[in-house]
């Protein structure tokens, strides 16, 4: 008889064996893994296109393709499993964009001419430009290489106790209701009442799929398991979820949907949202702790959705619970690339604080993470948000949060290249008789100003339109007041708390450490010299070496430090200050995402010796050999101090081999640092413990350890799926740690 | 206010005692151990390490080497500089972390790690050293927390061939020590060759089983770390072979916990 660990195990393979063929079909990735499954044999889908420019946009067209995708996914059911439903593909796929177009569609010769037939020189095909044009903000935007955010996925997060109270079928009621009150809004409900009769018919694909497997099934326990399984999901066809199992499915089907839309979608706080369900079923006897683990367990798998555990309510006082407990048993059970986030406050439940460094540890594999509530909440009821709702903001992306239901903040999309900025700073300082740091900064300070105000321009562009380019049709359905109004959750939310980050701060804070010491204290290098050298990207190893010597950002000497200080405090002052109409607020962090790489690119050489085009520093992370012993309360403290305040992070990212043991305090010491950051003021901690011999092996055979994932910003990933470049940067991070 | 050389300042160190800790290298020592793992800390002067591997032959050493081939190991520092860099780590320590004076023998300059452990304790800061016993000051010693020693080889005349002195004479310090009553944790670099047998193990296993105050004893392997230093102070090398993981496991047996 196969128990739950045995069933476990399959599940486990299949995944390892799916990562594989993913990478296959898709090619190298440097995104997080979504739980997707392979393409079916002959899976094909023509999309239908609105616009001239070959790709589509809009309520009905968005709804239409939505339907061809999801109508065209096979239903996904594994005996091994006890939820089903899988996505394999996603809209924005098919919106022309070369960019974006997985290996399998380019070999795809019909479907690739199909949908890029007519590739304009429009980087992006997913915005419509013939309709909402912006190219009076191309050219500042290139100069400060900014990553707009226009038609960017909406990174927001829905409330999914709307969802789990109406059910879809209390969706299509709903849509009827207001439908009938909101005249003149039938496009948006059509597309509404649409996209959910699709989802109905995938899990009527699922009804049948189940039936066809339990007719051959010949092991009980496993046709018992199907039985239950066929009998959820027809109850949850369209009455809303009634116990754990149910709301598990439930949730399992949505994410299915809103990651196949906008491959977007965020998830909740698991151990309460799912809290009632437990507690009753576990009253009633219907639930026991080992099968709520595997339910848990499996909701994992099928997609490593940002949930976020512990906590505390708007009185502080602790929600951590019995199933806060379960979810991390469960993570570990599955133990693939969770992204799992413990909040930490002062009140919460110290022994539960314990466990989860516990499986940092037991399992290596980067979860889970910390966010800081208190900094988090300090600074978002900066925003003008009450502390009740404060406390609903939860951590849902890599590095951002977000009010479930309420916030539409465009988070993670939009981010400012500050050593760009400070490129063409450098090259207007160049032009000028009078130079100093002092001069520098000014003119940093002007540039960044208008990176500002040009960012600003984008982020007002994307919201007043991105209702008619790519409303968030299946979002909406539990973002409040989207459905009672007949408004996209992007024109109805109560918050619209903008993300703007920086990236590339400690590049800039050490070049202007490395101008303050050796140029102008020193006298090392003449204005002159330092200019030719980053001309001829330092032909003179002996120059670059002068430069790249100082004392560096988080190294807790020299004056680095307080460079990246004051380049905080700008930053901060740059974004606020920036007027935004309709109630929109801009929110500052540090954050550069897995883009390091193409950001590096885009940059010369910089005064901190280093060369053009070499990728820039990670988040608020120092650069790499900021200190010889690469202390990570070093960097803990020296990225505590420059939280921008409002909100928003500016994550502490470690990997690090403790080359000590859970039980020889190794638990303890990783405490301390959580703790000891969280007390500074820090906001949120990825924290890698790596197995040094495992990761170094997987350098040089990654197919060796399909299974190694690491953290590569915010969010884990497979490290056989990275490009080689990626995993170089990962492997270079870590041993510096060591 | 109390100076003294330091020859570097660790921090995050997991591995210097309990807890998340600083540690702070002193330069001088007695003993010439012949595996040193610091050699730089023998000599108490300050001196000048050569990594060739990283000089780009620019030739312009009079002006500053910014390569990091040319490194000077040893700066006079005064408690306040050393303990503002101890304090920058204050939150991580907890009740378990936070200073280790190393070396080097500490015990060489016992005026200035006297005086370190007595700022670190006003800042309600737990201190820990890590010396070779060779010398004793029996003020020093308890004005800190945890005395972590070595025993590196259980006989006067083997002690006194691959140390230079007899072992007698850091067994006595070991006793006493164990008087003043402060938690102490016994440690054996097992160096192949040396003292990497059972018997040997054991022998110092039983010494120290006999001192009330050791609650730990436990084994290091050897590291070649040091030869890198030893290369770039011109010294001469002598490398050890790297114990294995078997050879630890069964030396392990002779480790113990109380
Ligand atoms: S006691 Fe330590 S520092 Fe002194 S010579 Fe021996 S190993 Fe080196
Ligand atoms: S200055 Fe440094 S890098 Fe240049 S020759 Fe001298 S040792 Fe070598």
């Amino acid at each position: 008889m196969l128990s739950y660990a045995d069933r476990i195990a399959s599940m486990r393979e299949t995944k390892i064996r799916h990562t594989l063929e993913k990478r296959t079909q898709n090619g190298f990735t440097d995104l997080d893994d979504f739980g997707t499954v392979p393409l079916s044999e002959g899976y094909e889908v023509l999309p239908y296109y609105n616009s001239e420019n070959g790709s589509f946009y809009g309520a009905a067209a968005m709804a239409e393709n939505f339907c061809r995708v999801l109508d065209a996914h096979e239903a996904y059911v594994d005996p091994m499993e006890m939820l089903c439903g899988r996505w394999r593909d996603m809209l924005v796929n098919y919106r022309g964009d070369i960019h974006y177009m997985p290996d399998w569609m380019k070999k795809n010769e019909k479907l690739r001419n199909f949908v890029a037939g007519d590739v304009t020189a429009q980087w992006s095909k997913r915005w419509d430009e013939k309709r909402f044009p912006y190219d009076d903000l191309k050219p500042l935007q290139k100069l400060y290489n900014i990553q707009t955010g226009i038609d960017g996925d909406a990174h927001f997060a829905c409330d999914y106790s709307i969802g789990l109270e109406l059910g879809f079928g209390g969706f299509l009621d709903k849509i009827e209701k207001y439908r009938t009150i909101n005249k003149g809004k039938d496009e948006f409900y059509d597309a509404e009442e649409k996209c959910v009769r699709a989802m109905i018919r995938f899990i009527d694909r699922h009804i049948a799929k189940i039936d066809e497997l339990l007719s051959k099934e010949k092991r009980p326990e496993i046709a018992d398991s199907l039985g239950k399984m066929l009998k959820c999901c027809k109850n949850v066809r369209t009455d809303a979820p009634k116990n754990f199992h149910e709301a598990c499915q439930w949730v399992s089907f949505f994410n299915c949907f809103s990651r196949i839309y906008t491959r977007d979608g965020a998830g909740f706080q698991l151990d309460t949202v799912l809290l009632p369900y437990y507690e009753n079923d576990v009253k009633n006897g219907v639930l026991d702790d080992e099968t709520a683990k595997f339910l848990i367990a499996n909701l994992l798998l099928i997609d490593p959705h940002y949930y976020q555990l512990s906590g505390v309510d708007a009185q502080d006082k602790d929600i951590t619970n019995h199933l806060s407990y379960l979810v991390l048993e469960a993570a570990d059970m599955i133990n693939i690339s969770c992204n799992l986030t413990v909040r930490y406050h002062k009140n919460c439940d110290q022994e539960f604080f314990k466990e989860a460094v516990k499986y940092l540890f037991k399992n290596k594999n980067g979860w889970p993470r910390f966010c800081g509530d208190a900094a988090l909440l300090d600074g978002y009821m900066k925003n003008g948000v009450s502390k009740e709702i404060a406390r609903e903001r939860i951590a849902v992306g890599c590095n951002w949060m977000c009010v479930p239901g309420r916030e539409f903040p465009m988070n993670d999309t939009v981010k400012i290249n500050i050593a760009k900025v400070m490129e063409v700073a450098l090259a207007e300082l160049k032009t000028k008789k009078e130079r100093s740091l002092a001069r520098l900064k000014e003119i940093y300070q002007k540039h960044l100003k208008k990176a500002v105000e040009v960012t600003a321009a984008g982020i007002n562009l994307h919201l007043d339109h991105i209702a008619d380019v790519t409303p968030e049709l299946i979002m909406n359905l539990m973002f409040r007041g989207s459905l009672e109004k007949g408004e996209d959750a992007s024109r109805c939310a109560e918050l619209y708390t903008v993300g703007v980050d920086g990236a590339g701060l400690a590049v800039v804070a050490d070049s202007f450490a490395a101008i303050e010491e050796r140029v102008e204290k020193q006298k090392l290098l003449s204005w002159d010299e330092l200019f030719d050298a980053l001309d001829n990207d330092f032909a003179d190893e002996r120059i670059r070496l002068i430069l790249s010597s100082c004392a560096k950002y988080c190294s807790g000497e020299g004056c680095a430090d307080n460079h990246a200080k004051w380049l905080t405090e700008s930053f901060a002052d740059a974004v606020r200050v920036q007027e935004m109409p309709y109630g929109r607020v801009l929110v500052p962090g540090w954050f550069s995402w897995a883009r390091t790489i193409e950001y590096g690119k885009a940059v010369g050489a910089t005064p901190n010796g280093r060369k053009a085009g070499e990728p820039i520093s990670h988040g608020a992370n120092p650069n790499p050999h900021f200190r010889q012993d690469g202390a990570v309360t070093a960097q803990s403290n020296g990225i505590a101090a420059v939280q921008l305040g409002y909100g928003n992070t500016a994550p502490l990212q470690i990997e690090f081999d403790p080359k000590i043991s859970a039980s020889e305090g190794g638990i303890e010491a990783v405490m301390s640092l959580v703790k000891g950051h969280f007390e500074r003021g820090g906001t949120l901690i990825n924290i890698n413990v790596l197995d040094s011999e495992k990761l170094l092996a997987a350098a040089d055979n990654p197919d060796l350890y399909p299974d190694l994932v690491v953290r590569v910003t915010g969010f884990t990933a497979y490290f056989a799926s990275l490009s080689p470049e990626f995993r170089q940067l990962v492997i270079d991070r870590f041993l510096e740690g060591m | 206010m109390t100076k003294g050389i330091v020859a570097d300042i660790e921090r995050s160190s997991l591995h210097d005692g309990p807890g998340i800790r600083t540690v702070v290298f002193l330069k001088g020592c007695p003993l010439r151990c012949e595996w040193c793992h610091n050699p730089e800390c023998i000599k108490k002067e300050p001196q000048t390490l050569f990594y060739s591997e990283k000089c780009i032959g620019c030739g312009k050493c009079e002006e500053g080497c910014f390569s990091g081939a040319k490194i000077i190991c040893g700066k006079e520092m005064t408690t306040d500089e050393v303990m503002k860099m101890v304090l920058l780590d204050k939150s991580y320590y907890a009740e378990d972390g936070g200073l280790t004076i190393s070396g080097g023998e500490p015990l060489m300059q016992g005026e200035f790690t006297l005086s370190l452990a007595k700022a670190a304790k006003e800042h309600g800061i737990h201190t820990a050293i890590e010396t070779s016993l060779a010398l004793y000051d029996s003020e020093v010693l308890s004005s800190f927390d945890l005395i972590m020693f070595d025993l590196k080889l259980p006989d006067d005349e083997r002690h006194r061939k691959y140390t230079g002195i007899d072992a007698k004479i850091v067994k006595d310090n070991i006793l006493k020590c164990s008087e003043l009553g402060i938690p102490m944790l016994a440690r054996t670099p097992v160096v192949i060759g040396v003292n990497a047998d059972a018997e040997t193990i054991s022998e110092i296993s039983d010494f120290l089983k006999k001192v009330p105050n050791v609650y730990k004893y436990e084994l290091l392997p050897y590291h070649p770390l040091g030869t890198v230093k030893q290369k770039a102070l011109g010294i001469s090398v002598r490398k050890f072979e790297i114990p294995t993981k078997s050879l630890m496991e069964e030396l392990n047996n002779y480790a113990f916990i109380r």
